[in-house]
């Protein structure tokens, strides 16, 4: 019931874009060019709290990467040896404790931030530019180009992602930041070719489609200007979701020693290097790198989210 | 319906293909080659390494025609040991055995030597199977349990405190690393607690044998409770760093299905008949809610796959997860090819049980 | 307020209102200053805002107006299935067979529902559940009100089937919704809100998504099965034409007010209020060939922004003076001919710029502003 009752915000829209009156029928482009598609979205994101408080703690981390080796409260070279055995737990000095070489994790996690947040962001620009490409050629040419695409997508998603990941990463990775870039992005475009093709074949059909179509508006034009821009709005929820997953999937193939070298300070090794350490109770060192991680997802989940709303508004629940 | 899943097991074929084909080359086209291994070694002489790359019918720094031999081995299309496409019967390799054709290859069977552990890769996934197994079917039917009564409950209490709950904790689960989860849990109740162990499936202390083998069961079956008790507890951790993620995903999930269920017209006729809530919920919502969540639950197995990884490394089970890092560091091509394959049915098939499931539970959809 | 869906049959919203006194029994319906407003994420929107009607046993009543004007609520209101939150019964009664209903529990009011009180919803497609036989359906409305057996639920669905006009209802009930056309479902849609002899059947938009043919041949049904079995129909719908051939008595709906009322042919020949005024010279049959057709001018308010008087001044040819300020209440203007417009009252009754109207659905507190006096 509540679904029917929809009239937050377009209304306004609306009211102009369907008034009848004779002298704007012909303006239907300009009608629906006020409308201000992408600034409507905007405003229904700045009423989703959580996703504003997402945001601002994703600025808040992507800003620490930026400046943090210059505010990192240590040296992260310097190996001052820990006073115990497995680091020394927080103190004054050392808020989030130090690692087995007295090495401040405070500092680490700082310095280990804009390797984490690139692997996230890069490998998931270069899946999104890939996979709105292949989608958009499947969707839009369909029959032959179609199918081919889409079986090469089917076989990406013929095994668990996870395995061919680990796999590739193993085998080419070789502890470099840009090959494990090109791993996670190359691996994972299958998934959003396959929802920008599915938003094409959905928006085909589409009234406003058929519309332009029928006031003989050409096949390029109704692609770019009709099609794309419509069914960019889940791919931007997708793409949002699949940074945070990849942040995750840095740190976890790092975590198992085959990601980056483990001689750079990234989360992951962190991770990685606390492992032992954890059964002799020294918890810090892997816990602060651990809620880092998950700090920085949950926030960019909570923008997903306001972004699923904002772009979406037919499917808020 | 038979018609149609065998059409679609047909169409898996070349999928899986495929996906063995970039599988395998991926591995091959990597720098370094299986005799990495041997490189810091200085005991082994390079005729050593050379032997040995020929025993396993590889080739040191394969050409692309070397490629595809090695390729053909492992498939059962090349026999590799009389260097030809003809079997020793001077047959077609890939004809089965009975008809003249090779012994090696998956087309024969015959999964291939893991390099790092000496043995058949069939046999060692088969003996490491059980404890994959029994870790994902009891993390599914956990998840899927928890995951349909809280996703259940929060879309019918839809604002209410519980859901608000529920959202909370989904939101935080969801976003949390599940290794992560898991190195804390073990030091939260394994090393500061003692609740439960957090190595192995068993304790060596009892421990028979490897779990699931002959002897394990001889002995399993003179005190089930002691060793069944024993395995339980192990399983606790793992079973709960692999639960938790998953269903925080997934009561979101439920319940947003189940929203969008309550949401349609025909509810709303169902409670305009004068129908109870229950039977208005559970009757006609949760039914239509259901084919969704019947495919998700499906598909589900294959990222539990994926979890065992984690899981399994974590927590040094010795399941497949475990088998495929221990393959990883190894650069163990055969295994990891097994275990891939292994990955690439259980897709197919679990797909496949998706869309048969989805057919039955929906009068609407028709294969035939 | 609780909760959307109450598993505990406990009505939230009204309990232990002081009501007024039931209509006479020859009033099946009574409904009084009804106000029902949606509580979303931008403010409230007053769908439903402060309407009255009767409707008598056998009657049957239309209730027009355009899309938006409140009307589904009202009779989803009727049958208490709107959703609290975000709908609220803000004000109102209603008085149905004898009982005020919007203070009885949520359990007895299902057993109202689907029996005295049923309902044809506007969508066939969507209204039947895809899962089920439709046969199962209209049993278990049956079951949910009958102490009978499956077996006697599953004859009553055939004898249903068969009193629509379903051919070979025997096969039909053990088929699918999707496995019917939309008119057939709307079919099925009306022998399960008849299966329990209701008194009172709401009939919203019940051929509006149905394909012109089979549309009169629906009407026809409903009108029908009303007769024959005694019960008072209230039709919904935007479309004047369906009213004129439907039924006896009528309500003009606007902006979640009754702005006119009387019977069908009084208010088609000679509407009072310029609202319907327009309604009717806007159906192209009535105008000339080659003339252009009239139409209402501007848009229905924005629900956020309703306006302050009457709800079509904005609109209203014939605006004037106390229009913009004040909200006309109902006038009876004749036997059971009631209409809320200004230019119907004697000159000497229409409020002064200032003042207070006399009828309590004006605005609590007017703020007079400074106009230029016409008279």
């Amino acid at each position: 019931m509540t679904s029917r009752i929809e009239l937050p915000l377009g209304v306004e829209a609306s009211v102009q874009s369907t008034g009848p009156g004779p002298e704007r029928s012909d303006d239907v482009e300009v009608a629906l060019k006020s409308l201000g598609q992408w600034q409507l979205a905007w405003k229904r994101f700045l009423r989703h709290r959580m996703a504003l408080v997402g945001l601002a703690v994703f600025s808040a981390i992507a800003l620490i990467a930026i400046i943090g080796p210059i505010v990192a409260p240590y040296n992260p070279i310097d190996i001052p040896g820990a006073k115990e055995q497995g680091g020394d737990p927080p103190t004054l000095q050392h808020i989030f404790g130090t690692d087995d070489a007295g090495r401040d994790v405070f500092t680490n996690i700082i310095n280990g931030a804009h390797i984490s947040l690139a692997v996230g962001l890069f490998s998931t620009l270069i899946a999104g530019v890939i996979g709105v490409i292949v989608g958009a050629l499947a969707g839009a040419a369909g029959g032959f180009t179609d199918n081919v695409l889409m079986r090469i997508v089917d076989v990406t998603f013929a095994v668990p992602l996870l395995f061919l990941i680990l796999v590739a990463a193993v085998f080419f990775g070789q502890g470099s930041v840009i090959s494990l870039i090109l791993v996670f992005g190359l691996l994972q475009w299958g998934l959003i070719a396959r929802l920008v093709r599915a938003q094409f074949l959905s928006l085909r059909e589409t009234d406003f489609v058929e519309a332009a179509r029928a006031v003989g508006v050409s096949n390029l034009r109704i692609t770019f200007r009709h099609i794309l821009p419509n069914a960019l709005g889940p791919v931007i929820v997708v793409m949002t979701l699949l940074m945070a997953s990849n942040i995750v999937l840095e740190a976890f193939v790092s975590f198992l020693n085959f990601g980056i070298a483990a001689t750079e300070p990234t989360w992951g090794n962190a991770l990685s290097n606390s492992q032992g350490a954890m059964g002799d109770g020294n918890w810090w060192w892997a816990f602060f790198p651990g809620m880092c991680i998950a700090l920085t997802v949950i926030s960019i989940n909570f923008i997903g989210d306001g972004l699923h709303d904002a772009l979406d508004p037919r499917a808020r629940l | 319906m038979t018609k149609y899943i065998v059409r679609r097991l047909l169409q898996a074929i070349p999928v899986v293909f495929l996906i063995s084909v970039v599988c395998f080359f991926l591995m091959l086209l990597a720098p370094g080659g299986p005799q990495a291994q041997f490189n810091q070694n200085r005991f082994v002489t390079q005729d050593q390494v050379n032997a040995w790359l020929q025993h396993w019918c590889l080739v040191r720094n394969p050409g692309p025609l070397d490629m595809l031999k090695e390729y053909g081995g492992w498939l059962g299309v090349w026999n590799c040991h009389a260097g030809s496409l003809l079997s020793d019967q001077n047959l077609p390799n890939f004809l089965p055995g009975f008809l003249g054709g090779g012994d090696n290859g998956m087309l024969h069977g015959d999964w291939g030597i893991s390099i790092y552990l000496n043995q058949p890769v069939a046999d060692v996934i088969l003996g490491r199977l059980p404890v994959t197994m029994l870790l994902m079917t009891t993390a599914w039917i956990i998840w899927l349990t928890l995951a349909l009564l809280l996703g259940v409950m929060a879309a019918v209490k839809r604002y209410s405190i519980f859901d608000q709950i529920v959202t909370f904790f989904s939101y935080t689960f969801y976003s949390l690393p599940t290794f992560w989860l898991g190195l804390m849990l073990i030091y939260i109740f394994a090393v500061s607690l003692h609740w439960f162990p957090s190595q192995l499936i068993q304790s060596p202390r009892i421990s028979p044998g490897p779990f699931a083998s002959s002897v394990w069961w001889t002995a399993f079956w003179t005190n089930p409770g002691k060793y069944g008790w024993d395995v339980a507890m192990h399983l606790v951790l793992p079973v709960t760093t692999l639960v938790a993620v998953s269903v925080a995903g997934d009561s979101r999930f439920v319940r947003s299905a189940m929203l969008e269920s309550l949401n349609q017209d025909y509810v709303r006729t169902a409670r305009a008949k004068g129908l109870g809530e229950r039977r208005v919920i559970f009757r006609h919502a949760f039914r239509n809610a259901l084919l969704p969540i019947i495919t998700n639950g499906a598909l589900e197995v294959a990222f539990l796959f994926s979890g065992a990884i984690v899981t399994e490394t974590i927590f040094s089970l010795q399941g497949m997860g475990y088998l495929f890092i221990q393959g990883l560091q190894a650069h163990d091509y055969f295994l990891l090819m097994g275990i891939v394959f292994i990955g690439a049915i259980l897709v197919v098939v679990f797909n496949l049980v998706a869309d048969v499931l989805y057919a039955v539970a929906d009068p609407r959809i028709r294969y035939d | 307020m609780s909760t959307v869906v109450d598993l505990e049959g406990v009505s939230p919203i009204t309990e232990g209102r002081a009501v007024g006194s039931p209509p006479p029994p020859d009033v099946l319906l009574d409904v009084r200053g009804l106000k029902t407003h949606f509580h979303v994420m931008d403010g409230t929107v007053p769908a439903v805002d402060g309407v009255d009607f009767q409707l008598k046993r056998g009657e049957t009543l239309g209730l027009v107006g355009e899309s938006g004007c409140g009307k589904s609520v009202t009779s989803l209101t009727i049958m208490r299935l709107i959703d609290i939150p975000p709908g609220e019964i803000v004000a109102g009664e209603i008085w149905f067979d004898g009982q005020e209903i919007l203070s009885l529990p949520m359990a007895e009011m299902r057993r109202i529902r689907g029996s005295d009180m049923s309902m044809i919803f506007q969508e066939p497609m969507t209204s039947l559940n895809p899962v089920f036989t439709v046969g199962d359906q209209i049993a278990e409305a049956v079951k949910a009100h009958r102490h009978v057996s499956k077996k006697e639920a599953r004859n009553r669905a055939v004898e249903m089937l068969t009193a629509v006009g379903i051919p070979s209802p025997e096969r039909r009930v053990k088929q699918y919704p999707h496995e019917l056309s939309g008119g057939m479902r709307q079919r099925i849609m009306i022998a399960m809100a008849l299966s329990c002899d209701p008194k009172l059947i709401i009939a919203d938009e019940p051929t509006t998504a149905l394909d012109v043919t089979i549309q009169a041949q629906i009407l026809e049904l409903i009108k029908s099965m009303q007769e024959r079995t005694g019960a008072a129909l209230l039709l919904i719908t935007h479309d004047l034409a369906v009213v004129a051939e439907t039924v006896q008595r009528m309500a003009v709906m606007y902006a979640g007010k009754i702005v006119e009322t009387g019977t069908a042919q009084e208010v088609l020949l000679n509407p009072k209020h310029p609202y319907t005024q327009g309604l009717i010279t806007s159906i192209p049959s009535n105008v000339p060939r080659g003339q252009r057709l009239n139409v209402i001018r501007g848009t229905v308010p924005n629900p956020f922004r309703m306006p302050r008087g009457c709800r079509f001044e904005p609109r209203c040819p014939f605006a004037f003076e106390p229009c913009q300020e004040f909200d006309p209440p109902l006038l009876t203007t004749d036997r059971d001919r009631r209409a809320a417009c200004w230019l119907l009252y004697p000159p000497s009754e229409l409020p002064r710029p200032g003042a207070t109207t006399p009828d309590a659905l004006a605005p609590a507190a007017p703020v007079a502003r400074e106009r230029v006096n016409k008279q």
